[in-house]
């Protein structure tokens, strides 16, 4: 049995399915394509998969990430990727398979593209505004469901903006994820602007040294 | 619509995967390749549509042929419904996106009387005229199937033509007799009557109704050649029926969210308030080879780690038992749950609940259906205390401790002492609990007992009979509730309101019709739903239209009044009905079909239990 990394991309329709939906889907679309997989043992036995950082509901996803366990020795990285591809459902497609390099804890950073596709230059400029503020702090909720006080502005790696989008490096993973929902809401509510819809790609997911993770 | 726009609207709606399309195993066509779009619509949300065998059934047999292209509609939910009526959004099809106003066929599978509203709904959000008479052109050809269409006539006006029976056959008949007038462009009203002559086919709008004084039906006469008598369609042998390889897997969670296998159709019982029961006459099984083969392909297909057997009653299967060794044989290493709904008491054995312990434990239900052995011999639900008993003893001595009964409240000949005999069943279950020595340790036992209240419908014994009203329906609430005293024993029961109005449109003709359209207008639908039922409404419909709602549901009907359903025939004749109804206040049971042949007319389609070797 060895450990088996998954890159994927999630586009298109797929972008409408939740997190939950998601495994669902994984799940099957890893049944069908008949792979040697590792089942969790004990009374409710599921297939193994793990989940690098969960992708929200209504985002695309170019550098996706889930790691499963196949039981079988001889079938090559090339061939897992091939078969799950067979079965997979337009919009979600497996770049490669590998042998995981660090574990996902290791998951620092992620970078996504913001697109207001309804919107002037204008809203840029506000957004880098807003951002270059020294903190803004907004309610989350953490893990136990309590509203707390979270400041964004040091969660906010990098920014790069371009004349119809915007690149932002946010921090991702265990320590402290900002989901860039959150910043937008906040910029909708700190600016009193009317929410707007933004369209939202993650491109990317870094390790601590800002390197692709892998 | 520009595909961008459309997905961000669907981002402002709850369960956007109601409406993307795009799962696993749906069908994509050209559609310049293709003679034949069909718009398969379900009148209810996605998860409960999509969890519906028939529908995946047709959806596939059509999707096989090349020339035809069936695609999927539901009926939006409430929030997305305002957002397409805002944005002027035509109700489309999930596959293509494409609006199903320019499709050749719509077709609508009828299963309960509470989605008429969402029928017209739907026919309005496609932007078609409602009724039949004001969709002049052939296309698009406006079809209904389902159980419902036993009795069509409260939705006769708005539907060209209805499939009665089993639809594999009939449909795809009706579609190449379309194809014929579609290429020598043919006029609607010819296609109809010449439709009209497919056995299984019903044209409402071929049929004259005349009605007395005392606004019964006096007469129903076809014209230009239609059948007197418009016979069901069946399929003869379920082994060589068509069943699909793949069933199109959901993105978000429904109602049945597993691969489902049908394993026969018919039932042998005859409980005399089923009408599935009756329709579905006679019995015919498949193998269990034909069983475990498709369940084998379809596990496959999907991916599904869950596979349910689909019948009225899986545990009457013949060959239940070395199915399941043959089905075990791969389920089991493959991480598959077999799940075996509808399971009968009286022959429940400790065998068989080991077989599906061994998978996984389900929960344990019955469905006695009457508190007393009186008022089940009425009902020939043949189910005695002592059978309930020795299986409970069975499943809780195996682990159970949970338990859910079903009933029926408002049954015809039911006495407070049938009421009270539900809630003291439910007290009996508890104490045999608790005298068993070896009962699940240190935990307590709970008794949930579901009530439902009565509706008659079309083609069972009890289309005679009439429907309790709402004030007696709500004191024998009373009574029941009050004569439960026991905690461990969980009574629920259903709002009654609604089945007033199930009970007017199961046995109403087409005099209801413009109540549909008038409660359609005034904004009801999704009408089985409690947060959308509007009582208020409906009652107003029925007054603006002069129509009393009881005239339908709770009038006593003599045997030889004119139904609105008479001039279709299930194969049960009306005379089987009326002995069957006799049979029933004198509290008299009739056999099973294995065990006795009562004569009920279905041995007309030549197969299936009626010719098995008694
Ligand atoms: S004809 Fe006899 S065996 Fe056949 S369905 Fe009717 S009662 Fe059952």
């Amino acid at each position: 049995m060895r450990n088996v990394r998954l890159f994927y991309i999630k586009t298109g329709r797929m972008k409408f399915l939740s997190q939950l939906d998601m495994n669902r889907l994984m799940t099957r679309v890893i049944r069908k394509s008949g792979l040697p997989v590792w089942y969790t043992e004990g009374f409710n036995q599921h297939i193994y998969i793990n989940y690098a950082v969960p992708l929200s509901l209504g985002f695309e996803g170019l550098y996706e990430i889930m790691d499963i366990r196949i039981t079988d020795d001889e079938i090559t990285p090339e061939n897992i990727a091939k078969q799950l591809n067979s079965a997979a459902p337009d919009g979600i497609e497996f770049l490669r398979a590998a042998k995981p390099v660090k574990p996902t804890v290791e998951i620092a950073f992620a970078e996504y593209e913001l697109i207001f596709p309804d919107e002037d230059n204008g809203i840029y400029k506000d957004l880098r505004e807003f951002l270059s503020q020294e903190s803004v702090v907004c309610l989350k909720k953490d893990k136990k469901g309590r509203m707390k006080e979270f400041d964004i502005i040091p969660k906010i790696k990098k920014t790069e903006f371009l004349s119809n989008k915007v690149l932002l490096v946010l921090s991702a993973g265990n320590e402290g994820n900002l989901n860039p929902s959150l910043l937008l809401s906040a910029f909708f509510e700190n600016t009193g602007r009317e929410p707007v819809f933004c369209e939202v790609k993650r491109l990317m997911l870094f390790d601590r040294e800002l390197k692709p993770f892998v | 619509m520009d595909q961008k726009e459309f997905e961000k609207l669907l981002l402002t709606v709850q369960k956007p995967g109601r409406y993307s399309g795009g799962e696993i195993n749906s069908v994509i066509k050209d559609k310049e390749k293709v003679d034949v779009r069909f718009a398969f619509c379900f009148p209810d949300t996605y998860e409960i549509g999509m969890s519906h065998l028939g529908m995946k059934i047709l959806y596939s047999l059509f999707n096989e042929r090349e020339d035809i292209w069936c695609e999927r509609v539901f009926a939006p939910w409430v929030d997305f419904e305002s957002v397409m009526r805002e944005k002027s959004i035509p109700l489309f099809a999930l596959e293509s996106r494409d609006s199903i106003k320019d499709f050749d066929f719509i077709g609508f599978t009828l299963q309960y009387e509470l989605c008429y509203t969402n029928l017209l709904n739907m026919l309005d959000l496609a932007g078609l005229p409602l009724r039949s008479a004001d969709r002049q052109s052939l296309s698009p050809i406006v079809v209904a199937g389902g159980p419902c269409c036993c009795n069509p006539e409260p939705v006769a006006d708005f539907v060209d033509l209805f499939f009665i029976g089993e639809g594999e056959e009939v449909d795809l008949e009706v579609i190449d007799l379309y194809k014929e007038f579609k290429k020598k462009g043919g006029s609607k009203r010819d296609f109809l009557r010449e439709a009209a002559k497919i056995e299984g086919v019903y044209v409402p709008s071929l049929y004259d109704f005349s009605y007395g004084e005392d606004g019964t039906i006096t007469s129903v006469t076809p014209r230009d050649g239609a059948p007197a008598k418009i016979r069901k369609r069946i399929m003869r042998d379920m082994d060589k029926s068509y069943y699909p390889e793949k069933f199109v897997v959901p993105f978000i969670e429904i109602v049945h969210d597993r691969a489902v296998q049908e394993i026969f159709r018919g039932c042998i019982r005859g409980c005399r308030f089923c009408q599935a029961g009756f329709i579905y006459r006679p019995v015919r099984e498949k193998s269990a080879d034909t069983v475990n083969r498709q369940a084998k392909a379809l596990c496959e297909s999907t991916g599904y780690d869950e596979i349910s057997l689909s019948s009225l009653s899986t545990s009457d299967y013949t060959q239940l038992e070395p199915l399941l060794n043959k089905m075990l044989e791969w389920t089991e290493p493959e991480h598959i749950s077999l799940s075996l709904p509808s399971l009968r008491v009286d022959n429940f054995s400790k065998e068989l609940l080991d077989k599906i312990n061994h998978i996984r434990k389900s929960g344990l239900t019955f469905a006695p259906e009457a508190g007393t052995q009186r008022l089940r011999d009425v009902i020939n639900k043949n189910v005695t205390e002592g059978e309930i008993f020795r299986t409970c003893k069975t499943a809780f001595e195996g682990g159970y401790t949970a338990v859910k009964l079903y009933f029926m409240l408002g049954l015809p000949t039911e006495t407070d002492e049938d009421l009270k005999g539900i809630a003291e069943l439910g007290q009996k279950i508890v104490d045999l609990y608790y005298s068993l020595e070896n009962r699940p340790k240190g935990k307590s036992v709970s008794v949930s007992i579901s009530v439902s209240t009565f509706v008659p419908k079309p083609f069972t014994p009890f289309q005679f009979e009439p429907q309790i009203e709402k004030e007696e329906t709500e004191r024998r609430q009373k009574v029941l509730k009050y004569s439960n005293t026991c905690k461990k024993v969980n009574l629920s029961w259903h709002d009654s309101s609604t089945s007033f109005l199930e009970g007017a449109f199961a046995r109403g003709d087409r005099r209801l019709c413009g109540v549909l359209e008038s409660a359609f207008r005034k904004g009801c639908k999704f009408d089985g739903w409690n947060e959308c039922f509007d009582l208020d409404k409906w009652s107003e419909a029925f007054k603006e239209n002069g129509i009393d709602p009881l005239f339908f549901s709770a009038r006593k009907r003599e045997y030889d009044e004119i139904n609105a359903w008479d001039h279709i025939d299930c194969g049960v004749t009306k005379e089987f009905l009326i002995r069957e109804h006799e049979k029933a206040l004198a509290a008299v049971t009739t056999p099973n079909c294995r065990e006795k042949c009562s004569a009920c007319g279905a041995a007309c389609y030549g197969e299936g239990v009626c010719f098995e070797k008694r």
